[in-house]
């Protein structure tokens, strides 16, 4: 069977080998490896369209070396994929209602929260929260303005990736 | 080339200190004779139409903190203003303190240069920050040259890289940490798990925050750097008042412990793009080019044909800044031969 993938590299030199050194040792063949290096995502990495073929336990053997390896997968088989966002708020966290913060975020479109981490301060309105986001490909600027502006209607400090 | 110097804090003794060490070999390898006929300070001046001796005037002023102490030649109740309409000199040397609320006295010095023909090497982030359009008019309809690479980031080159180097590119953002200061005290929170008011008071101590840290940590310096990048870099139209701004007081322990949990640090990062200009604490991955400690700035430029450009240099020290205030003076004198 074949499975195309679409991956996310970074723009520098060996990247490419790296990415497909392991398909070759598992078992599977590669078809075809579209790389455009003047395409590039808003994060400035480049998407790789990989076209793959190997028996149903090899490509999954495939996929969880990859994924083992740090490397993003953004889309297989033309499923998009989720990309992790992270982002900080600092602020009376649990009198503002951390629970009510998640529920915005997760009726957003395309967004859940993944993970969730906090860490109270001796003075409440000090706390800080680690909220982990998996979100659509594509979506990630607006998502982060969304976010801002949710801190900001609660008063928090809001720290976005750059 | 005949300079004036206004204004003679660190900056200036800096360049002082640079003519010293570099006057012969700018002779030999430029052609280029520098002469200073007149420095200014808040005491007075020091004028000698044949030129002072750069290191006298360093010594003058750690000695007594005045400059109108320079033997012989030095004077009391004169003005920047009046050494300038006095004295015969090719190139104006702005280099005395910011001022955000209205760019003064450095904005009336450099528009008195400029409306005299001369040309304007500054290092003075307050009137490039308040009036930029004004002034490059007033460069530009008096045949003036002027110069700014020393307001943003020190010895990082930027301004002048973007125009020459990069020229023939279009710049569509450039996003940076541009504040030593802050980028200190994050550093150290970041290793030592310390409180941000304890660190501060020992950046202070060893004199890295200013006694008033305001304008560094409430992010207000680095905005005036990025609309200073935003006008020169992207041909906007922008001052102080379109930048929102967040500085790094509020940043806690807790905040980046959590961010090291998941491979991030905290740094003020500048931003200016056509549809957004921002100062404000982010996340930056372990590893990528924003992940400098110290005092370092460093800064990315995106561009259509060159990609991302990322420079990196030392963003204060008098010796640095006047490092690039020199270079600003040999390309105004390449470009009169």
């Amino acid at each position: 069977m074949r499975l195309n993938l679409v991956l996310e590299l970074l723009d520098v030199p060996g990247q490419l080998l790296d990415a497909l050194d392991p398909i070759g040792k598992l078992g599977a063949n590669i078809v075809a490896v579209i790389h455009q290096r003047d395409v590039k995502t808003e994060r400035g990495t480049v998407p790789v369209h990989i076209t793959l073929e190997g028996d149903d336990e090899t490509l999954k053997r495939v996929l969880d070396s990859i994924e083992k390896m740090d490397i993003q997968i953004m889309e297989v088989d033309g499923v998009v994929k989720k990309e992790k966002i992270t982002t900080i708020f600092i602020g009376n966290i649990v009198d503002q209602d951390l629970k009510e913060t998640v529920k915005v975020l997760n009726n957003i479109n395309g967004v859940s929260v993944a993970d969730l981490d906090l860490k109270m301060s001796d003075n409440p309105t000090k706390s800080a929260s680690r909220i982990v986001i998996e979100a659509d490909y594509g979506i990630k600027k607006s998502l982060m303005e969304n976010i801002k502006e949710l801190g900001r209607s609660k008063g928090f400090l809001v720290i976005n990736e750059v | 080339m005949k300079l004036c110097i206004i204004g003679f804090g660190a900056v200036g003794k800096g360049v002082s200190r640079v003519i010293s060490m570099k006057k012969e070999i700018l002779k030999e390898k430029y052609g280029l004779d520098i002469s200073v006929v007149a420095v200014t300070d808040r005491s007075g001046a020091a004028i000698n139409p044949d030129g002072l001796d750069t290191d006298l005037l360093i010594e003058t002023k750690e000695k007594t903190g005045k400059i109108s102490e320079y033997p012989e030649y030095g004077v009391t109740d004169v003005t920047g203003i009046h050494v300038l309409n006095q004295v015969d000199y090719d190139c104006l040397i702005e280099v005395t303190p910011t001022n955000i609320d209205d760019g003064e006295p450095a904005k009336s010095h450099i528009l008195t240069a400029m409306n005299d023909g001369k040309d304007v090497v500054t290092s003075n982030k307050g009137p490039l920050s308040l009036c930029f359009s004004e002034l490059i008019e007033a460069a530009n309809s008096n045949n003036s040259i002027f110069k700014y690479e020393a307001s943003v980031g020190g010895a990082m080159p930027i301004i002048n890289f973007a125009h020459e180097t990069l020229a023939g590119n279009e710049i569509s953002s450039v996003q940076g940490i541009l504040n030593g200061t802050c980028n200190y005290i994050l550093s150290r929170m970041a290793n030592e798990g310390s409180p941000y008011g304890q660190t501060l008071n020992e950046a202070q101590e060893l004199g890295i925050a200013e006694t008033d840290p305001y304008q560094d940590v409430e992010g207000i310096d680095a905005a005036c750097k990025i609309v200073i990048l935003a006008n020169s870099v992207l041909n906007m139209n922008v001052s102080l008042k379109d930048v929102q701004i967040e500085g790094i007081s509020r940043i806690t322990p807790e905040s980046i412990s959590l961010a090291k949990k998941e491979g991030f640090l905290i740094k003020l990062i500048g931003e200016a793009s056509h549809n957004n200009l921002e100062v404000s604490p982010r996340l930056v991955r372990e590893g990528s080019p924003f992940a400098v400690d110290g005092t370092l700035n460093v800064a990315t430029l995106r561009t259509d044909l060159a990609d991302d450009v990322t420079v990196a240099g030392k963003g204060a020290g008098s010796i640095e800044t006047a490092s690039a205030i020199l270079s600003d003076i040999i390309s105004i004198w390449k470009s009169s031969l």
